[in-house]
């Protein structure tokens, strides 16, 4: 048994895990919120990662310039996407606003395209270009920031749902938004919230990514697939079953490359996505939704 | 009015999804005065970023070709088409590119070897000559018996795996670490590699990688375990940027030699790799290094032109290989146009190629044969090396 190895594989499912959760909880915040599935969620990965590193490459700024304006247009786009789901007034069940957001999705792809002109771009990481040696193995110092930044957004989710008025305000739009508005809070206003919060999260997930590889129009789709599939893992809506689940699907996915044949490495978020949706449909961790008659 | 809008908003975006499968096409004209001749390049969708510098290589060539005259006094009207990397829609426009545009002769295989391999039944069906500007050798392989209308203006990494042999065992490397891709381009020469290596004594290790992967250190771990002396990457996405990130993380400083194949040749990717990338050498074709290389060669003129009217077409953009390719494929048919005297039977055409002799073009001194339609051999490649601001030629 070679160790060097199965750390390096630990540490591969930890950098990629990261990132997949924080798409997975970002896919939680909006189906607390409004029961629908986010699709643009991948988006705002790309969107986060991307503009952070074209504002990086183009305008010369110091790289957590380049992040902070990439969060604030993600997060813009975000409210942008709420506008663009319920501005209208004609969606209102979860399954409209779902089959919506793909429509939005692609729309921000096809913009993407054109504003970067397909091409890819690079942003350096916060923290230098140096490796981590751990017992024989070796990761970016960026892995580290983004396990923390994925445990710190749990932790701050967790309290923000439990804790706080707007956070339960959320979570009661989830369950009943009629009667929730009944007792005089618009839907809108919660939605946008969650919109707000979950492209935060997106592209703090996207300027965590693009310090491991490069960034381009096309980052975003598969990655909001790999998210979905950790927030079902996990429990969707259940920011530590997407924490979880994330971290998960990246060992698995790390462990097909390091052990099996990588050519399988993306099947396994799907073959994963499947099992749950078959044997546990609301994740390892969620709880079936308890209904009052 | 909320109807209204809501409708515009349904309009607005089912025409965004088609806008991506629908082309322009040149002109509605099919008179005598004009040759049609179709294009596609994916220049939307996974492979855009490289579709797009294929159609500007093409585009160039048709200008070039109109500005002097066109064809025995006949302008090229260009017809082109994006099939966004998808190979259902490539199908259909090609049948669109025959049927109805009336194309007379197809350059251009989508930007991806499976739209080629799916194009080529649909020409060599209707007797149409079909240029490819796609890496596959399957394509034209085998020419004479399978696909006696198609050729390509790439390289076959049969070829590209014999330079890089011999390049080993110059360096007296014994010890590979393979890492293609997945896709038909990294295991067509994972296929290659491990048919002609051990014949040449050099063990090769694989690992393959997803193209989409973020983070390939549990492969090059495994590979390390092999203690190679060299690791050769093989794909066209930028997933070879992160492969040279993983392989400086892993093995720290060792002066291992780092590799990539012709398909990675682009001057964006190096710089994304940082210091990461200095060092990595590739097969390539000489494009990249035309203003190093001998003068004698005749091949560095036509580079030099190329370079120099690319940059001034395209806001002084520098042109990569696949742009090259793109330019070659028009130009090698639009001389065997020359040579029909502007008949576009598929048949006469391929006469045409086949008897052109030495076709000096971007990427090499193309020598078409009825048995070779790809053209290019060990001599058209050249290794260099990224010096972390340009590629060099290696020795």
């Amino acid at each position: 048994m070679d160790t060097g190895l199965l750390i390096q594989v630990i540490l591969s499912g930890l950098s990629v895990g990261a990132i997949y959760a924080l798409v997975a909880v970002g896919f939680g915040v909006i189906f607390n919120a409004t029961g629908a599935i986010n699709f643009v969620q991948g988006e705002y990965v790309m969107v986060g990662g991307l503009s952070a590193a074209m504002l990086y490459e183009a305008w010369d700024v110091p790289v957590l310039v380049a992040i902070v304006a990439a969060v604030a247009l993600t997060v813009l786009l975000g409210v942008l996407t709420e506008f663009g789901l319920l501005g209208f007034g004609r969606l209102r069940t979860p399954a409209s606003i779902t089959i919506a957001t793909i429509a939005i999705a692609v729309i921000i792809k096809g913009a993407a395209m054109l504003i970067s002109d397909r091409d890819t771009y690079a942003l350096p990481s916060v923290l230098g270009a140096g490796s981590l040696q751990v017992w024989g193995a070796s990761t970016s110092r960026q892995t580290v920031l983004n396990l923390l930044l994925a445990v710190v957004a749990v932790v701050a989710l967790a309290l923000f749902f439990q804790r706080t008025k707007l956070g339960t305000t959320l979570r009661a739009a989830a369950g009943d938004s009629e009667t929730l508005q009944t007792f005089g809070v618009s839907y809108r206003t919660t939605a946008r919230w969650a919109f707000v919060i979950a492209a935060a999260l997106g592209a703090v997930a996207g300027a965590g990514l693009a310090p491991l590889t490069v960034m381009s129009f096309d980052s975003g789709t598969l990655l909001g697939l790999k998210g979905f599939a950790a927030a079902m893992l996990g429990g969707l809506g259940n920011p530590r079953g997407a924490l979880a689940g994330g971290l998960m699907l990246g060992i698995a996915e790390a462990v097909m490359s390091g052990y099996g044949a990588a050519a399988y490495a993306d099947v396994v978020a799907f073959v994963v996505l499947l099992a749950i949706l078959t044997l546990r449909p609301t994740g390892m961790f969620g709880t079936a939704q308890a209904v009052r008659t | 009015m909320r109807k209204k809008i809501s409708t515009l908003l349904t309009c607005s975006v089912l025409l965004a999804l088609s806008a991506c499968g629908l082309g322009s096409s040149g002109s509605d004209t099919d008179s005598d005065d004009t040759i049609k001749i179709g294009t596609l390049f994916s220049v939307s969708g996974a492979g855009a970023n490289l579709g797009d510098k294929m159609r500007k290589g093409a585009e160039l060539a048709v200008k070039q070709v109109n500005a002097d005259g066109g064809i025995d006094g006949k302008k090229i009207d260009w017809v082109f088409y994006d099939p966004a990397g998808d190979t259902s829609t490539a199908v259909q426009q090609t049948n669109r590119m025959l049927d109805s545009d009336g194309v007379e002769l197809i350059v251009g295989g989508g930007g991806s070897s499976g739209i080629a391999l799916a194009m080529d039944p649909i020409t060599s069906g209707r007797g149409v000559a079909f240029i490819a500007t796609e890496g596959a050798r399957q394509i034209v392989e085998p020419a004479a018996e399978a696909h006696p209308l198609t050729f390509k203006t790439t390289f076959n990494d049969t070829v590209m795996v014999e330079r890089l042999i011999a390049f080993w065992k110059a360096h007296d490397i014994t010890r590979v670490a393979f890492m293609p891709d997945t896709s038909s381009f990294g295991q067509s020469a994972q296929e290659e590699l491990e048919r002609l290596a051990p014949e040449a004594g050099i063990k090769v290790f694989t690992a393959a990688f997803d193209p989409a992967a973020n983070d390939l250190t549990p492969q090059v771990k495994r590979l390390a375990g092999n203690d190679p002396q060299a690791y050769l990457a093989w794909t066209i996405t930028p997933a070879g940027v992160t492969f040279l990130k993983n392989l400086r993380s892993v093995l720290g400083d060792s002066d291992v030699m780092v590799m990539h194949g012709f398909g990675f040749v682009d001057d964006r990717y190096m710089q994304q790799a940082g210091a990461a990338s200095t060092g990595t050498i590739l097969v390539s074709p000489k494009l990249p290094v035309w203003d190093r290389i001998d003068a004698s060669d005749p091949q560095q003129p036509v580079m030099e032109d190329f370079a120099t009217a690319y940059a001034e077409e395209y806001g002084g953009e520098q042109p990569n290989v696949y742009a090259g390719q793109a330019y070659d494929a028009m130009m090698v048919a639009v001389a065997a146009l020359r040579a029909t005297g502007g008949d576009t039977d598929g048949e006469k055409i391929a006469d045409a190629v086949e008897a052109l002799g030495t076709h000096v073009g971007v990427t090499g001194a193309f020598k078409f044969t009825a048995d070779d339609h790809s053209g290019l051999t060990v001599d058209d490649v050249a290794v260099i090396q990224w010096d972390g601001s340009r590629f060099v030629p290696v020795e």
